[in-house]
């Protein structure tokens, strides 16, 4: 029983530390969280769908088409409105990403009906790879773990090994100096929202099938994904992995020890935890503000 | 050469005898407006008066106190809940009024404890954990019917000699009325100004004697207050309760009506509760407009999944709150302001 | 007298000490005034008499009361007030607003009593309506009249800095302490500040401990002085006993730009 509780463990954990990875990237780009996120990775998925059930297309070229149309979103979303705030504050920014999470919540509604609709993968969650006495993994298991593996790397990569990613951080750690550098850092941080709604697309794809497509699907993936993030710090993208999978091991385990009926809300039990402990999350320092 | 100086002049609630004039007016009208419309009009005005109850109390906290919550709708929950319950019970409405304004405050300030350690975006995310929290939670309490919800027993209005839904304006009316003096008063006082300096610097806040963590734990308390008691006027509102009346949009909404409002002003959260209310209303009939309704219609049925169409006031929704921010931060309150300069003194 | 005891205090960020084993005291009715070059410790000592930084380890007293590891509330509740380097104004309200702010602690109306605010003859308005009346005589004073409705945002630096002080004076403390309150003023300006310095001592019997890099004004207002360079005591005394202190000089050479003032 244990085993397949790590399992589910890991499978959720890795979604939640997507979710994650893609409000810290915003956040350390812009200080800001990103609200509509959650709307932005249900929309993907329904071009996702679009492309594969309505027009029939393959899968690979549906993902292709739904990771391009996430990235123009991320950008187009910084690139109208993130960019041009008037008097940009905290509140001002996150009411922005709020009133974007209305438009896309509205304009999924619009098109695609708010009735739920089902969503066939190349993984299916119901296909079992391995089935032994104490525990069964599913293709859609280890596919999320798989895939949430890759997109890690990926990143990993992009930061670190490319001139891309070399820009992303200089204009992280000071946009001024980074600007002086002759970065331009307006884009950089379009494309950083872009990369971030792509990461998010991926997550959304993988949530779609346990929780049937429809405009609220990820509404509790968000919180969850929030709550990693928070757990782990809002700036550190390794924090978000871990609190990702600790978030996903926590959870289970207490939905099998404690309770099930109130899993969904041990994240929000969490979040008020490690926060009154350590305001900044478990990875960051609190910083004290000079005068 | 010193200018003998009306010191109350600053602390009253009308400036000058015009507002006051008008806000009379307005009352008056109010007043008589159940003898003049039809009952429909009389259930979107309440549903107005409860919108401005938790947009007082939301502006206190996000506007005055520069917290923000994203868990409004949770407080509206328990207030709503205290009420179906302690009716159901057969405490009388006075109390039953209070009680739920004084619980929705405890369980504000609990909130509102993390608060005194926490930076915006933080904040922001245990707030809205906290709002799906409250209705996962009693959407598993039987006591409240579970997620088959409840209903709100009426309360005695016959003494009044009026038609129910008359009475319940009225009270409707006069708690509103009372709340937003109680807001402009809190305002205009020490308490509003300590919050009011913790949104603009914390640090000198502290250094002239004021204790952040009390006065952030009270602007939440008073914050769920307001929520709270229009939280009691919803039960009564819906007659039935549901968990799924109180969502995360509702949240997002109530954030929006303040920031359409204005921030940090009673004014703000009253026009900004109105428009948004009327605006909920109304979008959705768009299509009926003239010439944009057949522009809407028409791109709906050729793009857009025609039965979805009431969707499009998200949208809308959406776009003004964007709107406001890119262009008006101070709301529609900014707008009010520069019209009152221009009105200030007629008829007098 | 002994006023304000500072005994022994130390603070550090990581690997910077801040301030190191500092100890200096402050008599009643005195200018104090601290030097030092940038980055020397000088707003940390305020920080740390303030409550705002926790001491790591040491002690303040003032009159006898302890004041160690108190929040910034309970250290203005005991008599002090402060302004800061770089103006820590309530921006969006106005003058009379920020001075009114000064009075909260002597304010006491509850949030019941408020509720009647708008009744002339209420606890809450009267109380409210005599506290106004004591702003306006500190408007009077450092001459705020014309800016009393006005945004302090939307005022000059040199009002700002005004605003600030007028604040910290609404506190009615027994001892002030002044960030560089003549940073960024003109020539003209720090001619005023000095005169409402001194005034601020003479008539209202407040004693002061003020952080300056400008040397004149250190000249004409100090009755003693007290020297700092990285986070410890160089050397303390009276106005020409520091200047001509050697060690002072050369802390100063290492950075023309004071260097220039000092001469
Ligand atoms: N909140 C803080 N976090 C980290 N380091 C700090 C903090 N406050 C002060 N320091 C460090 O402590 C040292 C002393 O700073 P402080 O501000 O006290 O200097 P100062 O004498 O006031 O200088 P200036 O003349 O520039 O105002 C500096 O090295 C500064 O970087
Ligand atoms: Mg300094």
């Amino acid at each position: 029983m244990i085993t397949q509780l790590l399992i589910n463990s890991l499978v959720a954990g890795s979604i939640y530390a997507l979710i994650a990875l893609a409000m810290n990237l915003i956040y350390k780009a812009s200080e800001i969280p990103n609200f509509a996120q959650g709307e932005m990775s249900m929309f993907s998925t329904y071009i996702t769908f679009l492309l594969l059930t309505t027009f029939g297309y393959p899968f690979s070229i549906a993902l292709t088409g739904t990771l391009l149309f996430a990235f123009l979103l991320g950008f187009i979303f910084e690139f109208l409105f993130i960019r041009r705030a008037k008097e940009p504050n905290l509140l001002g920014f996150i009411i922005i990403t709020l009133g974007f999470q209305l438009v896309l919540f509205g304009l999924a509604g619009w098109k695609f009906g708010s009735d739920q609709r089902t969503f066939s993968l190349p993984f299916s969650e119901t296909e079992i790879l391995i089935r032994t006495e104490s525990f069964v993994l599913t293709e859609h298991n280890l596919a999320s773990i798989i895939i949430a593996i890759f997109v890690m790397a990926g990143l990993y990569i992009l930061l670190n090994h490319t001139k891309l990613g070399l820009a992303m951080r200089a204009s992280q750690q000071n946009v001024k100096a980074a600007k002086f550098n002759g970065i331009p850092t307006d884009r950089i941080l379009g494309i950083s929202f872009g990369i971030s709604s792509v990461v998010g697309a991926i997550a959304g794809i993988l949530v779609a099938p346990v929780a049937t497509l429809d405009p609220t699907m990820m509404w509790d993936p968000l919180i969850k994904g929030f709550a990693a993030a928070v757990l782990g710090s809002l700036e550190s993208l390794p924090g978000a992995v871990i609190g990702g999978l600790l978030l996903g091991l926590v959870e289970n385990l207490f939905g099998y020890y404690v309770s099930l009926e109130f899993k969904s809300i041990v994240a929000f039990g969490i979040i008020m935890l490690v926060l009154f402990v350590r305001p900044s999350g478990l990875f960051q320092k609190h910083y004290i503000r000079k005068v | 050469m010193k200018l003998k100086k009306e010191y109350f002049e600053d602390v009253k609630f009308f400036r000058n005898r015009a507002s006051a004039f008008w806000a009379m007016v307005l009352i008056l009208t109010l007043v008589s407006f159940p003898f003049l419309f039809k009952t429909y009009y009389l259930s979107i005005l309440n549903l107005m008066a409860l919108n401005v109850i938790v947009a007082l109390g939301l502006n206190i906290l996000v506007g005055n106190t520069g917290q923000i919550s994203l868990g409004h709708a949770g407080f509206v929950a328990i207030g709503a809940y205290t009420t179906a319950f302690l009716l159901q019970v057969g405490i009388p409405f006075v109390f039953t009024l209070i009680l739920a304004g004084l619980i929705t405050a405890l369980v504000g300030a609990f909130l509102g404890i993390p608060s005194l350690r926490l930076e915006g975006p933080y904040l922001a995310i245990v707030t809205l954990g906290f709002g799906l929290a409250v209705m996962v939670i009693i959407g598993r309490m039987d006591v409240f019917g579970g997620r088959m919800g409840m209903s709100i027993p009426r309360i005695k209005l016959g003494w009044t000699g009026l038609k129910y839904d008359e009475a319940l304006y009225y009270v409707f009316l006069l708690i509103t009325i009372f709340m937003i003096f109680f807001a402009q008063n809190i305002l205009k006082s020490r308490i509003g100004r300590a919050f009011s300096a913790i949104r603009d610097s914390d640090i000198a806040a502290s250094v002239i004697g004021i204790n952040l963590s009390y006065y952030k734990t009270l602007s939440f308390a008073i914050s769920a207050f307001f929520a709270g008691i229009a939280g009691c006027l919803w039960a009564l509102y819906l007659q039935f309760l549901t968990p799924g009346a109180f969502t995360l949009m509702m949240s997002v909404l109530s954030l929006a009506t303040v920031v359409l409002g204005g921030l940090g002003s009673v004014t703000g959260s009253v026009l900004g509760a109105v428009v948004m209310t009327f605006l909920n209303l109304q979008l959705d009939k768009i299509v009926d407009l003239p010439v944009i309704g057949d522009l809407i219609s028409g791109f709906s049925n050729a793009f857009m999944n025609p039965s979805g169409i009431a969707n499009i006031k998200w949208v809308l929704t959406g776009l003004i709150l964007i709107a406001v921010i890119l262009f008006e931060p101070l709301g529609i309150n900014g707008l009010w302001i520069r019209v009152k300069r221009y009105w200030r003194l007629w008829p007098f | 007298m002994t006023f304000l005891k500072v005994k022994n205090i130390s603070k550090s960020f990581g690997g910077v000490k801040a301030v190191q084993d500092l100890s200096f005291e402050v008599h009643k009715g005195e200018i104090y005034s601290i030097i030092g070059p940038n980055g020397a410790g000088k707003s940390t000592v305020f920080n740390c008499i303030n409550g705002l930084y926790k001491t790591d380890s040491g002690d303040i007293y003032m009159d006898e009361q302890k004041l160690t590891n108190f929040r910034p509330e309970q250290v203005a509740a005991a008599g002090i007030a402060r302004t800061f380097q770089n103006l820590e104004l309530f921006s969006h309200m106005s003058t009379l607003d920020n001075l009114l702010l000064g009075r909260h602690l002597k304010m006491k109306a509850s949030i019941f009593q408020i509720a009647a605010l708008n009744f002339r003859k209420s606890q809450a308005a009267r109380e409210e309506v005599e506290h106004r009346r004591k702003c306006e005589e500190i408007i009077d004073f450092l001459e705020l009249e014309a800016y009393r409705n006005l945004p302090v945002l939307s005022l000059p630096y040199g009002v700002q800095k005004l605003v600030e002080l007028g604040r910290a004076l609404a506190l009615e403390p027994k001892l002030l302490l002044l960030d560089e309150p003549a940073a960024g003023l003109n020539n003209e300006e720090r001619q005023d500040m000095i005169f409402w310095i001194k005034d601020i001592r003479d008539e209202l019997g407040i004693s002061l401990v003020v952080i300056e890099h400008n040397i004149q004004l250190v000249k004409d207002i100090s009755d003693r002085l007290l020297a700092i360079n990285f986070g410890q005591k160089i050397t303390e005394g009276t106005v020409d006993e520091v200047l001509d202190h050697e060690e002072v000089i050369t802390a100063y050479l290492g950075e023309p730009e004071t260097d220039q003032k000092m001469r």
